[in-house]
């Protein structure tokens, strides 16, 4: 198993409830995950605690092989190999582009990293954008901007936040696919955290539904939320869509 | 799995260990509330207590009140509208904070009175003879006038860092919205500034409470007259302690009032979405008015005073000596210097420490370390002087062990001034900090480490450089106050060790406020520098 | 330009702190070398006189034995706080104020010593110096009354009693009860008088006020020309200083007023002693004895008259000119120590009256 998430529990310090509350679920590599659920539901919390941004109360996680919570392990999030997209990108706004993917990029020579800031820009198909600041930079661009810079450091895994929130609608489409390319491309494995239905069922191989810190139902988005008529604004894009899957 | 033992490492233990040291002398002083009463209590409570802090709250009222409406407007114009001289007054206008208030006193009485300027050419050169009650001053509504004039740039600067920043959104979606400037100005804008400006006015009631240069030389009774007299005058320290907590006491109940008025919002934004408001650029009568209201103010708290500083100095000039003015200079600006770096390195480590660990006491405790900046400065010297003295004996045998043949080291050396410094000027470098921390939220901290970079390296790359605004901003502010404060510097300087403040001060507390100009005039020089420098650093940032 | 800016600041503060540093292991090194050098010469002042008079001679002193002075300047009682919690450790060496009531203050602390020479007790007169020696007065300055030459005839004058008479009704300007100098007198009074005279006096000054008190010394006779009152009580040297000023517009307003010593046929005139003390432990009392007798001594005394308006303590020394016209005076005949013991009364007094 590539990834193997056990019993996971976790409270924030200002709330009685538990935010999530034993969860386990495992992953394949190369897999692409959607955490799917309404706001407050304990999606993004699940991902923040993968990432290693919170601690849990309970609960273990392996990668590849390697332990990097338990009981008595918690790897800090630096060392844990894992990338992340955040909802608002975070791009640091003193940096130009090129700078911000250069920061993850380290033990490597000066002409390797070079290489792979052409690479992921390439990838997310910014090429000469390298000396533009964040804020020059439209919506979808600081988006790519966020995943190029994410993906730069060949993380394990990569976690995506609400990565379609802050895009417009007709872009929404547009993006997600670029993004399903992009990780399948790159083979990365990765969890997505969204609370749009359209979202889940066109990028990912398998879905979480998330209520109230539980795993309400999991599999794949055809199983999981039957015939496309149940989606809002359903359409020939997202059959088409599904049909690689 | 303990979480909160978890996060112990580098940063809880120095954050800790320097909220320690700041509290330590202050504690000296809380256990003064309950020290029992002496036979001078009675006296006090029955001839001072009430009207004395009746006359203290009527001068932190109209204080807060015009320096909010001064502050407010003015950092509202500059904000929002264009007009002529708009961007020299943007940094003009904090120029007046270089000028300690006791000066600004000295000065403006210099200026009204009988032989000061307006009633000498009045009576000299139109042979008009005015009624002088009418340009006297020493009075509470006077001691009002002048604490406004100084104290204002605390609101204004607060205010509008926050509107030219934060607020465009919010101001443009009221605008299509149909309404007006006056009814953005009520509607939106006071409401959303609401958390800067009680940032800006606490700092302004908290320097009128503590404040005893100007109503001593007024002759006004507040709660500052009350601690010093039973001092001074009763010889009765004890009960003066038990004063200065009281008024402790009344700063933590403002505390607790600014946190409920807060309602315990926290404005965090992300760069992506925050952009600058855009001017509205003001033409004819408007723009006339906006200049000349900018003006008025800028000239009667700065250019006027200045002016009547310079005029002294060339007046006694070679009546003072000189030689040694360059020392005082370079004392004055190297311990100012040092002392705020070291407050700005404080409270970052304590800012973070702050922000990491998820716990309500991480959050409160660096609060209290406002406690320093309540209590009248000498209340604090006492209580430093008595810690570094323990501290000296304390380390007494180690002094024997390398060769030092005296008791005293540590509190007869800068060191102590500076750790006074430190303790009393901590929360206003503290305070700009934190809501630097507020501001940039925790994403790109976050985003970093998830790069696979350190919490180090991380804290040196991402979070100082996106702060560079607040640090610089609290750098100035810290440096300023230290330049100008009085009754520390005084009492807890090494031996013959001058500086500006305490050369202005030798001279105006003996009346000699002409003698006093060419000193009073390079504190307010060099504090000017010290703004220019910032504006200049903060405008060259990439927008 | 941003970077160099950055830059530029960083730096300045490295070399400024680097300074600060070095000033620091400075006077750590010239400390320990003192010490080891078996005290030839410093001696540490804590002072509250801010006069640049006092610098000078002080530096005098240095030129004339080699022996360094420290100083310390700050308030009077936050000086006695420091050297109260530095107890035997205390590097002061001598405690100088401008009023009497804060040595009387330091001795009943137990914080001076003992100090006597002949040279001393020839240039001080015996009446101001401490009865037990543990002080002695470096200049005096009397506390006078200042009138409106066009509306005050001197022969109306006679004593501060006879302020609280009603033809002087919203006639009388002083300072605030904060001033140390009136503390002084009205403890002169408490003396002289008894407690209950003393507060009838205060209430009867109180209920002829021209305006609540404000300002200094200064703005009193300011206050007289502006036409608020006639006469007011205040300093000596305030009034020498004002018809010496840069200003001339403040020469026009001292010479347009009289100068009164009153009680001269009753009780004298308040004076108030400038005085200095050894400080128990001190590490280099023979250098203090040394500077005390310096600064009694004819040619400091002279400098004193002249510079600041004081009057000498030392009989050989005359006044300086300004002050030898005023003619000479009759002064109160009581124990100076006195105004320190009667000081926290004279408070209470002032507060009950309402004397703000």
């Amino acid at each position: 198993m590539f990834i193997d998430i056990q019993d996971l529990s976790f409270t924030y310090s200002n709330s009685l409830t538990k935010a999530v509350n034993c969860i386990s679920f495992t992953i394949e590599k190369g897999e692409v995950i959607s955490i799917l659920g309404r706001s407050g539901s304990g999606k993004s919390t699940i991902l923040r605690l993968i990432a290693g941004l919170e601690m849990p109360d309970e609960g273990s996680f392996t990668l590849n092989g390697k332990k990097i919570m338990d009981d008595r392990t918690f790897i800090q999030p630096e060392k844990r190999g894992i990338g992340m997209v955040f909802q608002d990108y975070a791009l640091f706004p003193h940096m130009n582009v090129e700078e911000n993917i250069l920061f993850g990029l380290s033990k490597m020579s000066r002409k390797d990293k070079k290489r792979r800031v052409n690479e992921v820009l390439e990838l997310v198909e910014l090429e000469g954008f390298e000396k533009r600041y964040p804020h020059q930079l439209s919506g979808g661009q600081q988006q790519r901007v966020a995943l190029a810079r994410a993906i730069a450091p060949e993380p394990e895994l990569i976690l995506l936040d609400e990565p379609f929130s802050n895009l417009d609608a007709d872009l929404q489409v547009k993006i997600r696919e670029d993004l399903r390319r992009i990780l399948k491309k790159a083979n990365t494995t990765a969890v997505f955290v969204t609370h749009n239905i359209n979202d889940a069922h066109a990028l990912a191989d398998r879905i979480l539904k998330i209520k109230d810190g539980k795993i309400d139902k999991i599999g794949r988005p055809c199983d999981l939320l039957g015939s496309t008529s149940e989606l809002p604004n359903t359409g020939e894009v997202i059959f088409e869509e599904l049909l690689p899957v | 799995m303990n979480r909160y033992l978890a996060n112990v490492n580098g940063w809880t233990i120095g954050a800790i260990l320097i909220i320690i040291l700041l509290f330590i002398p202050n504690v000296s002083i809380v256990t003064g509330i309950f020290s029992s009463a002496s036979e001078n209590w009675a006296h006090i409570k029955e001839y001072m207590l009430v009207n004395y802090i009746k006359s203290s709250l009527t001068l932190v009222f109209f204080t807060a009140m015009f320096t909010v409406v001064i502050g407010l407007s003015l950092a509202w114009l500059i904000a929002q509208y264009d007009f002529p001289l708009r961007s020299f007054m943007k940094w003009a206008l904090i120029l007046p904070l270089s000028i300690p208030p006791f000066i600004g006193a000295y000065t403006y009485h210099g200026i009204v009175n009988y032989t000061g300027v307006i009633q000498k050419t009045l009576r000299n050169q139109f042979e008009i003879v005015p009624n002088p009650s009418f340009f006297d001053i020493m009075n509470v509504p006077g001691a009002i006038f002048i604490y406004t004039l100084f104290l204002y740039p605390y609101v204004y600067m607060i205010t509008r860092i926050f509107l030219s920043h934060q607020s465009a959104s919010l101001i443009e979606s009221a605008r299509t919205l149909g309404k007006g400037p006056w009814e953005i100005f009520l509607k939106v804008v006071i409401p959303i500034s609401r958390v800067s400006i009680i940032g800006g006015v606490s700092l302004v009631v908290l320097e009128v409470l503590n404040d005893y240069g100007v109503v001593k030389y007024f002759g006004i009774q507040t709660f500052s007259t009350a601690i010093f007299q039973t001092w001074f005058g009763l010889g009765d320290l004890d009960s003066s302690i038990k004063l200065a907590a009281s008024l402790m006491g009344i700063v933590i109940f403002i505390l607790i009032i600014e946190r409920i008025l807060r309602g315990g919002k926290q404005y965090s934004y992300s760069t992506t979405k925050v952009r600058p408001l855009p001017l509205v650029k003001l033409k004819g009568k408007s723009a006339v008015f906006a200049t000349m209201y900018t003006l008025v103010i800028f000239s009667i708290a700065f250019l006027v005073p200045v002016i009547q500083l310079m005029d002294w100095v060339i007046l006694t000039f070679g009546k003072v000596p000189m030689g040694e003015v360059l020392v005082y200079t370079r004392n004055s600006v190297t311990v100012a210097a040092l002392s705020a770096t070291l407050i700005i390195v404080f409270s970052l480590i304590v800012g973070n420490f702050s922000r990491i660990v998820h716990h309500k006491f991480a959050k409160l405790l660096p609060k209290l370390t406002i406690l320093g900046y309540s209590i009248p400065g000498a209340v604090i010297a006492v209580a430093v002087v008595t810690t570094f003295i323990a501290l000296d004996r304390f380390l007494a045998p180690v002094y024997e062990f390398i060769g030092i043949d005296s008791g005293l080291v540590l509190s007869v050396s800068l060191f102590m001034l500076i750790s006074a410094y430190i303790i009393r000027f901590f929360a206003i470098g503290y305070n700009s900090i934190e809501s630097g921390f507020d501001k940039i939220g925790t994403d790109f901290r976050d985003a970093s480490r998830m790069l696979g970079v350190s919490r180090l390296r991380t804290f040196f790359k991402i979070d100082v450089p996106m702060m560079k605004g607040a640090i610089i901003s609290g750098f100035v502010l810290v440096f300023v106050d230290i330049l100008k404060e009085i009754p520390l510097t005084l009492i807890l300087r090494p031996f013959n060790y001058d500086t500006l403040a305490t050369k202005a001060f030798q001279y105006a507390s003996d009346e000699k406020i002409m003698e006093a100009s060419q000193a009073s005039l390079l504190i307010v020089g060099v504090s000017a520098i010290a703004i220019i420098i910032f504006h200049k650093l903060l405008r060259e940032e990439p927008k | 330009m941003k970077r160099s800016m950055i830059f530029l600041v960083v730096a300045m503060m490295l070399v400024l702190s680097a300074c600060s540093s070095a000033n620091n292991t400075n006077t750590k090194n010239e400390a320990a070398k003192t010490g080891s050098e078996v005290k030839t010469g410093e001696v540490n002042l804590y002072t509250s006189r801010h006069y640049d008079v006092d610098n000078e001679l002080y530096k005098k002193f240095e030129e004339e034995t080699g022996i360094k002075v420290n100083v310390i300047k700050g308030e009077a009682d936050e000086l006695i706080e420091r050297i109260k919690r530095e107890g035997t450790a205390t590097k002061a060496d001598i405690l100088l104020t401008a009023d009497v009531g804060r040595l009387f203050r330091a001795k009943e602390d137990g914080l001076l010593q003992e100090v006597s020479s002949d040279i001393l007790s020839k240039q001080v007169p015996s009446n101001y110096r401490d009865t037990d020696d543990m002080w002695v007065g470096l200049t005096k300055r009397a506390r006078v009354l200042v009138y409106n030459k066009d509306k005050v005839k001197p022969e109306d004058l006679s004593t501060y009693e006879a302020l609280t008479e009603d033809q002087w009704k919203g006639r009388v300007l002083v300072r605030s009860s904060e001033s140390v100098y009136n503390q002084s007198l009205l403890a002169s009074f408490i003396e002289i008088n008894g407690e209950e005279k003393a507060k009838e006096w205060a209430q009867g000054i109180v209920n002829n006020f021209a305006r609540n008190p404000e300002g200094g010394d200064r703005d009193q006779a300011k206050a007289i020309a502006a036409g608020i009152g006639d006469i007011a009580i205040m300093n000596t040297y305030y009034f020498g200083q004002m018809l010496n000023s840069q200003e001339p517009e403040e020469v026009k307003v001292a010479e347009n007023l009289g100068v009164f010593f009153p009680n001269q046929e009753t009780t004298g005139a308040h004076v108030n002693i400038s005085g200095a003390g050894v400080v128990k432990g001190s590490k280099n009392a023979e250098n203090a004895l040394k500077l005390l007798e310096f600064l009694t001594a004819e040619e400091a005394q002279a400098k004193f008259a002249s510079a600041n308006y004081e009057y000498p303590v030392n009989n050989n020394v005359e006044p300086s000119e300004l002050l030898k016209s005023w003619g000479e005076f009759k002064e109160q005949d009581i124990p100076l120590s006195t105004l320190g013991e009667n000081n926290a009364k004279a408070i209470m007094i002032f507060n009950e009256v309402g004397w703000k």
